[in-house]
């Protein structure tokens, strides 16, 4: 038995160097294979989800990166991830970029290395109309949100008296909602707007005014990969000083769009 | 350079030891009772289909096919978000304020293992030659009497080992109730994983406590088997 728990600890120690061993340099790998391949969320309108039309993967995340591979002159390759499998992948070099709404913190950037801010938003809620007016009306009640996100830790420190609980995905979450087995959906504003905005019924649901944190979205790459790291800063910069920037925002989230958000925040070093 | 330093002092002791102990005592709960609910109305399910009732068979039979050939998860999803449709507003409105996960969770699990349970009993109890029953019968044994001391006693000892493997299927089964939500072992890795990213830290620990879980209940069943019913191990 001893034996065994040896054997399977070293086994997976072994297979952990062996990766590593592999985590290079992704700028000079990507250009070498030709394709770049992203971690993308599939469902999360309008930062990536399947085009009805298309059945392609498309939206804001999706087109940072389009625009990223475009300028390392390779294709690139959409991997659906959650947000509790994208690290993990990220560091077992199964994706070489996490484009999935995906907060920057100081926790996970011990572990990955974050791109500049390129979305900005906060968390909210997603509530039945006329249930909540301020957090008091969230105390001591059941929230549901997803698994792995940044929204979950939040509302704890919040509303310590809630129960918070994670489901799958969002899709799940906010069916938790309609049937009442949540009080509030809570994860990044921008997202609700997403779900809000698919959902059937969409009148008798609302976002509150109610803002629990801010939530500054990276572009996630391998620890310590500084190369492709400060390629991704400037491409991204570059996009913000052209326009292209503010054109791919205005393309998801602008007047034009069911989300009608202002773009409240610009591309700039250091954030 | 991609590292991973192992760090197992988070798991052993502080705030992620708790929500892995309390993962763990969901895990013990929720597979304990579905387990004993399951051996309940798989025995219920087995007696009904090779009962002389017609209605009877026909009704096990259609239960047996339907659970066993639709996935688990599927039915975890029915139970938990599909009853809604069928149940009463006030029934639901006091699931919601009780919180229905682990209930739910319970009764997929409890349904679908029965399921398979069922077959088990089914095909112990036909493994014996129906001679034995015939020669009973013609000893003076009525036929409950023979079912009690010739046909159930050995139709046990060879259920028993499918009914272990049935057990520890729904022991492992039961990390499918994270999807909605059921804070078990499972749950709580990923939890920790996602606060900490020492998932490697945290899913060892949960396999080691599923490898244990696994274990015992192997051996409750054998123990019980030896003691209880004075059924010894071929050699």
């Amino acid at each position: 038995m001893k034996k065994l728990v040896t054997l399977f600890i070293m086994a997976a120690l072994v297979t952990v160097t062996a990766k590593a061993a592999l985590a290079g340099d992704t700028l000079a790998d990507a250009k070498k294979k030709g394709v770049l391949v992203v971690g993308c969320k599939d469902s999360l309108p309008p930062f990536g989800y399947v085009d009805e039309k298309s059945r392609q993967i498309v939206g804001y995340d999706i087109d940072f990166v389009n625009a990223i591979a475009k300028k390392m002159g390779v294709k690139v390759e959409l991997k659906p991830v959650t947000s509790a499998s994208r690290m993990p992948q990220l560091q077992e070099s199964h994706i070489d970029i996490i484009a999935a709404t995906m907060t920057k913190n100081a926790e996970r950037a011990k572990v990955i290395d974050f791109s500049h801010t390129y979305f900005f938003t906060g968390q909210k809620f997603i509530t039945k109309k006329g249930t909540v007016k301020s957090l008091k009306d969230l105390e001591g009640k059941r929230i549901g949100t997803a698994k792995g996100s940044t929204s979950e830790q939040n509302v704890k420190k919040t509303l310590p008296t809630s129960t918070v609980l994670s489901f799958d995905d969002y899709p799940q979450a906010f069916l938790a909602l309609q049937q009442g087995k949540v009080a509030a959906v809570t994860t990044d504003e921008a997202i609700l707007a997403g779900i809000l905005a698919k959902a059937p019924n969409k009148d008798q649901f609302e976002i509150p005014n109610l803002l629990i944190s801010d939530e500054p979205y990276g572009l996630g790459m391998r620890k310590g990969d500084t190369n492709f790291v400060n390629f991704v800063n400037k491409t991204i910069l570059e996009m913000e000083k052209s326009g292209e920037a503010a054109k791919i925002f205005n393309k998801w989230f602008g007047p034009d769009t069911q989300f009608h958000l202002q773009r409240n925040f610009k591309i700039a070093a250091g954030k | 350079m991609l590292t991973y330093t192992f760090d197992w002092s988070i798991i052993t002791s502080g705030k992620y030891f708790d929500w892995l102990l309390s993962g763990l005592l969901t895990t013990l709960k929720l597979s304990a009772l579905s387990i004993v609910l399951a051996f309940l109305l798989g025995l219920v399910i087995a007696v009904m289909r090779m009962s002389h009732n017609r209605v009877a068979r026909w009704l096990a039979h259609a239960y047996l096919e339907f659970f066993r050939n639709t996935p688990l998860l599927v039915q975890i999803f029915f139970w938990y978000f599909g009853s809604y449709k069928i149940l009463p507003t006030v029934i639901n409105d006091w699931l919601n304020k009780t919180g229905f996960e682990f209930a739910a969770a319970a009764i997929a699990l409890t349904i679908y293992t029965s399921a398979f349970i069922a077959e088990d009993i089914r095909s112990g109890v036909l493994s014996i030659p129906k001679e034995q029953m015939e020669a009973a019968r013609s000893a003076g044994f009525s036929y409950l009497r023979s079912m009690q001391y010739i046909i159930l006693p050995q139709a046990v000892r060879i259920t028993i080992p499918p009914l272990i493997n049935q057990f520890l299927n729904l022991a492992k089964n039961s990390s499918l109730a994270m999807t909605i939500g059921v804070m078990e072992m499972t749950y709580q890795a990923r939890q920790v994983e996602s606060y900490t990213f020492k998932g490697f830290e945290a899913f060892t620990a949960a396999t080691v406590v599923y490898l244990v879980l696994s274990i015992v209940i192997t051996a409750l069943v054998n123990i019980y088997n030896e003691k209880v019913l004075n059924v010894h191990k071929a050699a």
